[in-house]
């Protein structure tokens, strides 16, 4: 008597997680079917049901939705209908090949671009370095409907590539970071995509001349990166402000002495939608810039001026007072900052929630008493950077248990704060984490290198 | 008011599958199918009818699973707006719901096209993707043999699909 299969109900499978282990390995009477104590098992065949006659085209095509470029090759090849399916255009929209990086070869990629179509619609070619002007040309040519392309690191690219590009004329966000061949010639093409909202552009060639061209042409920019294009200056930023206006994100980050009050002071003028701004290590910019962007940003969210070293407490009070809405700021090295500034912060922003105050040499336990005290002190406030603030206390500390939602507190390097003070402070805040570091007695242990500085806006934005 | 008790005390609803037995789930867990809901809100069924929502597509074994996936799952926050563009994963099912999807393919199977006919969108994601996983990572020839599919490429087509897809393999 042959054991009744409840119509497909077939031996489980270990689910595909064995490779071959997987194919109807029942036949041996290996034990895995129910019916096996019956010794007649082998007479059955039991195969697995053949997913083409069980499941639908649909379903079989939402399979594939979730599946890698590689794997859907691999697929392509099964059979017929395999094959048709696996080149659906609708499963083709999004291809990233950033994990192939070097291995991706421009025939590999027009290739790709033949198959993808119209379809495809976000193109993700980040680190792909061997990556030639030509593979560019494939893309805009087949695929117009091209809406987000990121190539990010793609060094061999030139202005070339931006001439392919401009016929996306689709394109909403595009990545060209990195690529120092890319210079004002090149964002003239770019200009072209006028539908663009999202440009990252850092570390290209870029100057005043290409940043306007661009703006003129880009009005719907909204998240624009310029991270150390050292050629742009205050001009240049003065006329993106007076085009763009609906700007919501810029990073000026290490664009250096050129970027002065004047672009902070167009920016407050120009764009009130202004939430994020990285300003660190545009070492030139003093109160004046401060207050002129404070007076028109009144919806700045994020704002990082790390080693702004001519900022001081007036710029930071004319901050404070018409940017309530500030969840995180960033001070490092601004070393002018003295404890009115926290004032001040205390006072006006009840949203903060990462504070980053590293090398404020100024602060006292005074200032964090008034932080402790303010607006922010009971919900918002989640991280406190404080490492490197020689004069901060135990006594500081104990102001911050009224900080009930603290989470993270960097205190590297502040010689005059125990182990017995930070011990106090978890005891009341015991979710907190502390970031300190105390040398072993003896012998002396090395000083703490100097953390790298990164850019925190930008990795919060995208 | 009274019809507010009324709901409030009868929170249940009757489902039938197509071998006719009868499940009584909470009327909560039942609308994560959207095909339910609609046909409630359609026929305009009053919660307090007694009679069975019938289930046609459905049999009891498949049902039977397919709400004990609706019950851990009802506090689940709504399904999200797709992002598009989103990183194609699969390796981001729960540990419940990798338990739950350990039957034979034949199941497997049936659950999918119930969620799919039951419009389910969490339960027919994550099974997709479980058959997904059965496909990554294998040879063409596994895959054939993993879901009993028959090459039906003649040598020379083989030959041409195959360096057709070259250059995605590891280099």
């Amino acid at each position: 008597i042959l054991p009744v299969m409840n119509g497909y109900q077939v031996p489980p499978y270990s689910n595909g997680n064995s490779g071959n282990g997987a194919g109807p390995s029942g036949n041996g009477g290996g034990g895995s079917g129910p019916g096996s104590k019956f010794g007649s098992v082998s007479l059955l065949s039991v195969d697995p049901p053949n997913i083409n006659e069980r499941l639908p085209k649909e379903i079989i095509l939402r399979v594939f939705s979730h599946l890698d470029l590689v794997t859907l090759c691999r697929c392509s090849q099964v059979c017929k209908f395999w094959h048709q399916l696996a080149f659906d255009g609708s499963i083709w929209q999004n291809v990233s090949l950033f994990e192939y990086g070097k291995d991706i070869t421009g025939a590999m990629v027009e290739t790709l671009a033949k198959r993808c179509g119209g379809f495809l619609r976000s193109l993700n070619l980040r680190g792909c370095q061997n990556l030639n002007d030509s593979a560019m040309r494939a893309f805009s040519y087949h695929c117009v409907n091209l809406e987000r392309l990121n190539l990010s690191d793609c060094r061999k690219l030139t202005n070339e590539a931006c001439k392919h590009i401009r016929s996306c004329q689709n394109l909403l966000s595009l990545k060209v970071n990195s690529i120092s061949n890319i210079s004002d010639d090149g964002v003239r093409y770019l200009a072209k995509c006028e539908r663009l909202v999202e440009l990252d552009m850092s570390w290209c060639n870029i100057s005043d001349e290409g940043l306007t061209r661009l703006a003129q042409s880009c009005r719907h920019l909204a998240a624009l990166q310029l991270r150390g294009c050292r050629d742009i200056t205050s001009h240049g930023v003065a006329e993106l402000s007076r085009h763009c206006t609906g700007l919501r994100v810029l990073s000026l980050y290490e664009c250096g002495h050129n970027i002065r009050d004047e672009a902070m002071q167009a920016l407050g003028a120009n764009c009130p939608e202004l939430r994020t701004l990285c300003l660190s290590h545009c070492g030139h910019v003093t109160d004046t810039g401060m207050i002129g962007l404070a007076a028109g940003c009144g919806q700045l969210r994020n704002l990082e001026v790390a080693g702004c070293r001519l900022l001081s407490d007036s710029g930071f009070q004319a901050l404070a007072r018409g940017c309530p809405q500030l969840e995180r700021l960033d001070l490092e090295d601004c070393v002018q900052v003295t404890d009115i500034t926290l004032a001040a912060l205390a006072a006006h922003c009840s949203h903060l929630r990462i504070l980053t105050l590293s090398y404020c040499e100024l602060l006292t336990d005074d200032g964090i008493r008034q932080l402790a005290g303010g607006l922010c002190a009971p919900e918002s406030l989640q991280v406190l950077e404080l490492d490197n603030c020689p004069h901060i206390t135990d006594t500081a500390l104990e102001h911050l248990v009224a900080c009930h939602a603290l989470q993270q507190i960097d205190l590297y390097d502040c010689q005059q704060i125990t182990r017995s003070g930070i011990r106090r402070l978890v005891g009341h805040l015991p979710n907190l984490k502390v970031h300190a570091y105390f040398a072993p007695v003896t012998p002396p242990g090395q000083p703490e290198p100097r953390r790298r500085r990164y850019c925190r806006c930008c990795c919060s934005l995208l | 008011s009274q019809l507010s008790n009324q709901r409030a005390a009868m929170p249940n609803i009757k489902l039938q599958s197509s071998d006719n037995e009868i499940f009584e789930v909470e009327l909560e867990i039942a609308k994560q199918s959207n095909t339910i809901k609609t046909m409630l809100e359609d026929l305009s069924v009053s919660d307090d009818s007694d009679d069975p929502v019938p289930l046609p597509n459905v049999n009891a074994a498949i049902l039977k699973k397919v709400i004990a996936w609706c019950t851990h799952h009802k506090d689940d926050p709504p399904p999200v707006e797709e992002d598009e563009y989103k990183e194609r994963r699969t390796d981001d099912i729960p540990t419940w719901d990798l338990e739950f999807m350990k039957v034979d393919q034949g199941t497997l199977f049936e659950i999918i096209l119930a969620s799919n006919y039951l419009d389910i969108k969490g339960l027919l994601d994550v099974a997709c993707k479980t058959v997904a996983n059965m496909i990554k990572g294998k040879s063409p020839e596994e895959i054939r043999k993993t879901f009993n599919i028959k090459c039906d490429f003649t040598a020379e087509e083989l030959e041409q699909v195959r360096k057709e897809n070259e250059w995605c393999e590891e280099k």
